[in-house]
């Protein structure tokens, strides 16, 4: 039973309770709200500030030997021999004014610029180079090629190979350089934190760091101190897209590159005239692959019977919200719109969506159609795996898409959604079927054919693949990558790309869907100069080798 | 002390016991943290790089008996390894940067949830069927039913956002120097009100809803009503007679969500951009950093076990009963 005594004497009590409660949230109303201190600050000195939407807290770690450096410390404090934008496929001179290839592609020779200085005032030579490359070599490896890095007098530095490699460019180019005279003197670079980094960027001085916010201020001896337009960079943590999201809608960061849904709506109708985006089809080729060592996967006309199933348009605008471009046959990625074969372009059959088409091959190839189901050639249904990780909501919708669309040709589809590390595990050894799969992302198409269709790729089943999960090779597609890499001049150069797109079109070693999309974008508030597709020097991402262009264009409204 | 002393003996048990599984466990994941790193670059990572990437890592290729042996070996001397996901920084300074900032919230939050939930069940049980007890639980249960992330993301757009109350992230404003004065501790404490307030929305009801129903209970013992019969006060008989025998099972429960507030509250960092261990497990067991991974689970392991033994210790105290057994 229950006590029916009221108890009068409380009342009071939880009066003053609740009224006590009441007063201290609207008091620390009063005092909290301060959150948007960045907004609509035009006083000449704002600074940058950037989100990190992966990163919940900083680490004072500005070694760009770690993997886990902080943020911009490739962008603004370290800086390349050149910088080549994505965007426009173009190559900035930085540190190094010019440029000769030996005309047997085995070496390359840059001329450094007169004045650089390091931060800490000392200035830049060829010894730097030869020091980075060396250090680069010892402690994370790589650069199988580089015979020897030398130092021809104090302004000039040459990379000698073991073979003709003139795609080395872009990587020998785009690689930082170091202060040898700090370096050296470093016990053990891999695992030291370079908490007061010095190096030849515009941003370089760290300030106010601390757990989830830090200050890059400027460079004092900047080489190119007109160019030094905004006052520094602030970095802030986020744990997630969402709480990033929710920062730059409101206003209170200025750039950001992680992915927001319904960008329209969501942030440019918040401000028309400040708010924009642009998401160019600058990134990697993203492929359905099929694991080759399996049948009916080492089939070509059944891969190309596949391709035919797959609604790319269906897939770019629904899965992607419009912001992918659909592939064809060439395989090649919008990035690589130069090196296109257009003629076969036009031609292509297996990268055009048709049901019916696809029907036919798929007779045509022996998997014969019976009560509705598709069959193998050893008469057991014809079904398939198709692995994606379970953080990419995106490609899971192109992974259901596809299996709507196979499910038409009687063929049934299984959408599997485990986390990334146990999919990428099963790439790396090759005992998955089929799988919605990233591509190389380089300068030239080199990378892309390499990792697709190049026999030395080609790890047999269980042995750890980096590249070419599909394990799939071709001598012919050897001969021409290799032509390619040791080509000094771009006529040659694309006679073989021409030959590898024929190869691809004819074995297609990969279904490719449809070109990534970059995603990038700001307001104008603050600061303007930012890269558009009318003006596209760079693209608008925070993390990649054209940011420090970026950096260099941007000026600071002032009121 | 008898009691105590095997008590002990199960707790070290106990924690044999973890300890194994925390070190078997992730090593029943897939992949390992090179590869995974290579994954996520998505292309922009060179392949040759991997090979060096695990040397630089000192991932283990020892047989399995002497990474478990090496690894109990460092438990107790404090050693937890090198964090993978925050290269090269040691995992007793991840755990430590962060650890405070989880206990404050989660501390602030159950305390604030448990005493509040108790009083608020007291009261509903000791006035049933008034308007505290017929309107409090199905509200508290309703919004408890709310998916968090939901809630805690309309709390955002609608006291940080909309009307600008509070601060939407971090722990205190950017450009703030820690330290112990009034500016930066009352900074602290506005940028706590909205994680807090919604764990303590989410997890009230729970507390309100045990409290009432053992009060109820207890509230039908003879010897309430003996008290009533001699006249004593009834907010005597409320608090002292009943709520007190009451309290029990919610000591019992405080005990345990007190060890789990060490593992963080995952969805209120990631809505409010709150540091803390949370978080940072996720990235661990996302970037199969073992090291950190381990070290999180010890945390959480030892903080649930040494939660429980104190808990043991305060009810010995609390219900003679046990301690006659």
């Amino acid at each position: 039973m229950a006590p029916s005594i009221a108890p009068r004497r409380l009342r009071p009590a939880l009066r003053a309770v609740t009224a006590t409660a009441a007063a201290a949230l609207v008091l620390s109303a009063c005092t909290g709200g301060s959150g948007a201190a960045g907004a609509g600050d035009t006083s000449g000195n704002q600074l940058l500030t950037i989100p990190r939407e992966d990163l919940a807290t900083f680490t004072r770690n500005f070694n760009p030997l770690s993997p886990q450096a902080a943020p911009m410390t490739l962008q603004a404090v370290y800086e390349p021999l050149a910088v080549h934008s994505m965007a426009d496929a173009k190559d900035t001179p930085w540190l190094a004014t010019k440029w000769e290839q030996a005309k047997d592609g085995k070496s390359l020779t840059f001329t450094l610029r007169d004045g650089v200085k390091w931060s800490d005032g000392q200035a830049l030579t060829a010894d730097d180079v030869v020091y980075t490359f060396e250090l680069q070599k010892k402690v994370l490896g790589g650069f199988d090629y580089l015979d020897k890095v030398t130092a021809v007098d104090a302004h000039t530095v040459k990379f000698s190979f073991n073979k003709a490699f003139s795609t080395a460019f872009y990587e020998i180019s785009g690689h930082y350089i170091l202060p040898k005279h700090i370096w050296s003197k470093v016990k053990d670079p891999a695992k030291f934190t370079n908490p007061n980094p010095v190096g030849t960027g515009p941003y370089t001085k760290i300030e106010k760091f601390q757990s989830q916010s830090y200050e890059l201020r400027k460079n004092p001896d900047y080489w190119q101190p007109d160019k030094q337009q905004i006052a520094g960079i602030q970095m802030l943590a986020f744990s997630g897209n969402d709480s990033a999201n929710v920062a730059f809608t409101n206003g209170e960061v200025d750039w950001t590159q992680s992915f927001i849904p319904d960008i329209e709506k969501s942030f440019v109708a918040k401000d028309k005239k400040h708010n924009h985006y642009w998401f160019p089809a600058t990134g990697a080729m993203i492929n359905w692959q099929l694991n080759t060592t399996k049948a009916p996967f080492n089939d070509p006309a059944a891969r190309k019977a596949l391709s035919m199933a797959v609604d790319r348009d269906q897939i770019t605008k629904v899965a992607m919200n419009g912001y992918a471009e659909p592939a064809d046959c060439t395989g090649l990625a919008h990035t690589y719109d130069k090196w296109r074969d257009t003629s076969l372009a036009a031609s292509c059959t297996w990268t055009k969506y048709d049901t019916d088409a696809a029907a036919k091959a798929l007779d045509a190839a022996g998997y014969k159609e019976s009560g509705g189901k598709r069959k193998l050639k050893n008469g057991k249904d014809f079904t398939l795996d198709i692995s994606v990780g379970s953080a990419s909501s995106d490609w899971i919708s192109v992974a259901n898409i596809i299996k709507q669309d196979l499910a038409k040709v009687g063929i049934t589809a299984t959408v599997k959604t485990p986390d990334w590390s146990a999919v990428s595990s099963s790439y790396n050894t090759g005992t998955f079927d089929t799988g919605i799969v990233w591509s190389n992302n380089g300068a030239t198409p080199y990378e892309y054919y390499r990792g697709v269709m190049s026999t030395k790729m080609v790890q047999p089943v269980g042995k750890q693949a980096t590249e070419d999960y599909h394990r799939f090779g071709d001598k012919k597609a050897d001969k021409l990558i290799d032509a390619f890499a040791a080509a000094t001049d771009e006529r040659t150069q694309r006679e073989q790309t021409n030959g590898l797109q024929e190869l691809y079109n004819k074995d297609a070693p990969v279904v490719p869907l449809f070109t990534g999309p970059e995603w990038g974008a700001y307001t104008d508030a603050r600061f303007t100069g930012w890269p558009t597709e009318e003006n596209p020097y760079a693209t608008l991402g925070n993390r990649n080798g054209s940011t420090i262009l970026v950096l260099t264009s941007l000026k600071p409204v002032k009121s | 002390m008898r009691l105590i002393l095997r008590n002990l003996g199960f707790y070290l048990l106990a924690f044999w016991a973890s300890l194994t599984l925390n070190f078997v466990l992730p090593r029943f994941m897939p992949g390992d943290p090179v590869s995974r790193m290579f994954a996520q670059a998505q292309g922009t990572m060179q392949p040759d790089q991997i090979a060096q990437l695990r040397k630089l890592f000192g991932l283990d290729h020892r047989p399995l008996w002497e990474q478990y042996l090496s690894y109990i070996k460092s438990v107790f001397t404090g050693d937890l390894g090198i964090s993978i996901t925050r290269f090269p920084t040691p995992v007793t300074d991840v755990i430590g940067s962060q650890i405070g900032w989880t206990l404050l919230l989660g501390g602030v939050a159950l305390v604030i949830a448990a005493v509040l939930g108790n009083l608020l069940g007291i009261v509903a049980a000791w006035r049933r069927g008034g308007v505290l007890d017929s309107a409090f639980p199905p509200l508290l249960i309703f919004v408890g039913s709310f998916p968090y992330f939901w809630l805690a993301m309309g709390a955002l757009y609608l006291f940080g956002v909309s009307l600008g109350w509070f601060p939407m992230r971090h722990a205190y404003d950017v450009g703030l120097t820690p330290g112990f004065n009034g500016e930066f501790l009352s900074n602290v404490a506005t940028h706590l009100v909205l994680p807090a307030l919604t764990i303590v929305l989410v997890s009230i009801g729970g507390w309100m809803l045990g409290m009432r129903n053992t009060m109820i209970a207890t509230a039908a013992e003879d010897y309430i009503t003996m008290a009533e019969a001699k006249g004593l006060s009834p907010s005597r008989i409320m608090f002292r007679y009943a709520a007190r025998n009451a309290l029990l099972p919610s000591v019992t429960n405080f005990g345990m969500a007190l060890g789990f507030v060490v593992g963080g509250a995952l969805l209120t960092e990631v809505v409010f951009a709150y540091p803390g261990i949370g978080y940072q497990l996720l990235m661990a067991v996302q970037g199969l950093d073992y090291p950190l991974m381990q070290g999180i689970f010890l945390t959480i392991t030892a903080a649930v076990l040494i939660a429980n033994f104190l808990v043991d210790l305060v009810y010995v105290r609390l219900d003679p009963r046990v301690r006659v057994r």
